[in-house]
């Protein structure tokens, strides 16, 4: 028709593509916000001891106000932790075992509690946030799931869980931030 | 511009050609589909496999070393090696050493605790050799990865897996805790037959994939070449024949659908051309042409010739009417061949009288070649004639053209004075005699020997007619 632009078939196969691509798109979930540093830490133990994964460099967990919420149940002499959909634990990684203040972390492993995710393993998102492009990513091998397994049986750090508790793969759990 | 020539491609090739491509690719899809699938799953299998083994494997050995009962470890890995010979199990340190082919964990070991508790030992209990290090590297690294891949070795191939032995918190009191990964399980199964196996089922299936195109286009294309192909091969060839000029040919397709349909059609159409074409030898060329160019009457410059067999009423009553017929025929017959091949056209035959008519600038001297033939063929072959003979008389002038009749029957036909004249000449015409009027014998040139002229007293004329007598070197001419 005169006076109206024409398209080509191919043009409009290419737009409806790139518009389903959109619509498909999911826009990508961001676990660490920007205000985690304020969320309270869950052991006030410092944690720049040599450990397999992180090595001798300082660790600062942090758990957001969900996580805190969580009462473990009473199953036999022993407690069972179960933290709710939501949480969300952020670990800060530095450089050393002892940085100099006002240093930043070089990396944030974070832990977010969300079973019905597909990549979720034993419950959990396990995930490293890359620092400072913040560029979030979900693990998918099974290292970290293999090391916390660990903090539901006797282990050497905090408490060392001696009554072999289940901690929901978490090794400092509430409570033990005053220890 | 240059006209692009095409090609001429027959449909049976094309067809044959059409059904072997789209059968290729479409067959041919499904096949590498299934190929790919194939081997995906096998891959995917023989990978879950192996890495489930590392699993176990990584279980048991952590539940040997957890009491401190590495030697039971070694045995187990041992073992398993001995009782799966397709399979092979090794484990290294995380620098590559074979786990177990020295003292050194054992003395760290006990550093660590600060006791001597394991006895070195005075012989190594494995001596595999390392592993290759860039992917060996990436299981045993920070952190550490499941590593799955193939590989081919002795004419063999393998499939591979790393299962990096983490260095857990629980594991640290023994083995420290400066290091993330203790060692790496490394599983290599032979998959020599499966992939033989394997190979054989994909050359199998392309064999078959072969043998299902070619036999899908020879069924298909004897199938198309039967119902459509020939069918149209022999309407085509019949349409051939009869472009040369033969009406004789018919298609033989008793199918009852479009095809046959278009066989019976072609079937009719050519018996309808061949009925126009038997009559054509009933009518005249100038009807023919009239029946193409127009019949507006017109007046035209024309030569006539009339013949007329001599005696001819005596004739009939003395003879047999088949003979009467057969002989009559034949010199008709003889008489249109030679008209025809001086270019006259047969106007009309009226019982044994012929008139025809030349046309063009030597009309007159056609007109007068075909007579003298005439006369010379009656004198030369009379037995062919059973002595019949003719007179023959030719004449030029204007005459008018057109179609004369009613509107049921008519002729393209001549008629003026100039046809009259013909005639009357005709009719005075002895037996071999070719007379010829004044202006035909002055047009028809030095070609001629002529006798006279002659006065004649036509019919119709009152003044006597300058005739002349065609010397044709036969009979009384």
């Amino acid at each position: 028709m005169k006076g109206m632009p024409r398209y080509s078939p191919l043009t409009a196969v290419a737009v409806a593509l790139a518009l389903l691509a959109g619509c498909s798109r999911a826009p990508e979930e961001i676990y660490a916000p920007a205000d985690y540093p304020t969320w309270e830490r869950t052991t006030s133990i410092t944690l720049n001891y040599p450990i397999p994964g992180h090595e001798n460099r300082l660790r600062i967990p942090r758990m957001n106000a969900k996580g805190f919420s969580a009462i473990p149940a009473r199953v036999g002499s022993g407690l069972k932790w179960d933290f709710p959909e939501d949480t969300v634990i952020v670990k800060e990684v530095y450089a050393t075992a002892n940085p100099a203040p006002g240093d930043k972390p070089v990396q944030l492993t974070i832990m977010a509690k969300d079973p019905n995710d597909k990549r979720a393993q034993a419950g959990w998102l396990w995930i490293t946030k890359d620092l400072p492009d913040g560029k979030e990513t979900v693990f998918t091998g099974n290292f970290c799931v293999t090391c916390h397994a660990n903090a539901n049986e006797k282990h050497p750090y905090g408490d060392g869980n001696s009554n072999e508790d289940f901690r929901d793969y978490v090794y400092f759990v509430p409570g033990e931030a005053a220890k | 511009m240059a006209k692009r020539q095409l090609r001429f491609r027959s449909i049976t090739f094309t067809v044959n050609l059409f059904l072997v491509l789209a059968l290729a690719v479409g067959v041919g899809l499904v096949m590498v589909a299934f190929t790919y699938s194939l081997l995906a799953s096998r891959n995917q299998l023989t990978r879950s496999s192996l890495l489930q083994q590392g699993n176990i494997i990584y279980t048991s050995i952590a539940n040997f070393m957890l009491p401190g009962d590495a030697p039971l470890a070694v045995k187990f890995v041992g073992q398993i090696s001995i009782s799966s010979p397709e399979s092979s199990i090794s484990l290294y340190r995380r620098d590559g050493v074979p786990a177990f082919s020295d003292n050194a964990t054992i003395e760290r070991v006990n550093t660590n605790l600060r006791e001597a508790k394991f006895s070195p030992r005075a012989q190594a209990a494995s001596q595999a050799a390392r592993p290759s290090t860039p992917r060996f590297k990436e299981a045993s690294s920070n952190p550490p990865s499941e590593v799955f891949f193939q590989e081919s070795s002795g004419g063999n191939s393998y499939f591979r897996a790393y299962r990096p032995l983490i260095n857990l918190p629980k594991c640290a009191v023994c083995h420290g805790s400066d290091h993330t990964v203790r060692g790496v399980i490394d599983i290599r199964s032979d998959v020599t037959s499966v992939i033989r196996t394997q190979n054989l089922t994909i050359a199998g299936g392309a064999v078959g994939f072969l043998v299902v195109v070619g036999l899908l286009a020879f069924l298909i294309g004897s199938f198309l070449r039967a119902l459509v192909l020939s069918p149209i091969q022999s309407i085509g060839s019949l349409c051939t024949q009869v472009t040369s000029g033969s009406f004789e040919g018919r298609v033989d397709v008793r199918g009852k659908n479009e095809i046959g349909d278009l066989a019976r059609t072609v079937n009719q159409m050519v018996g309808g051309l061949r009925e126009r074409f038997e009559l054509t030898k009933y009518v005249s060329r100038g009807t023919i042409g009239a029946l193409t160019e127009g019949q507006k009457p017109q007046r035209v410059q024309r030569t006539l010739l009339f013949t007329d067999v001599r005696g001819f009423t005596a004739y009939t009553e003395r003879h047999e009417p088949e003979r009467v017929v057969r002989a009559l025929n034949r010199l008709l017959e003889r008489q249109s061949e030679i008209i025809h091949e001086w270019g006259g056209d047969i106007d009309k035959f009226v019982g044994d009288e012929v008139v025809a008519v030349f046309a063009g600038e030597d009309a007159s001297t056609r007109a007068c070649r075909a007579a003298r033939d005439i006369v010379r063929l009656c004198a030369m072959r009379p037995a062919d004639f059973d002595g019949l003979s003719v007179g023959i008389g030719a004449a030029s002038g204007p005459i008018i053209q057109g179609m004369i009749g009613s509107e049921r029957r008519a002729d393209f036909t001549v008629i003026g004075d100039s046809v009259n004249i013909a005639s009357r000449l005709c009719s005075i015409a002895k037996a071999g005699q070719v007379i010829v009027g004044d202006s035909a014998k002055a047009a028809a040139g030095a070609e001629f020997a002529f006798k006279g002229p002659f006065g004649a007293k036509l019919k119709g004329k009152a003044a006597p007619q300058k005739v002349w007598l065609l010397l044709t070197g036969a009979g009384p001419g």
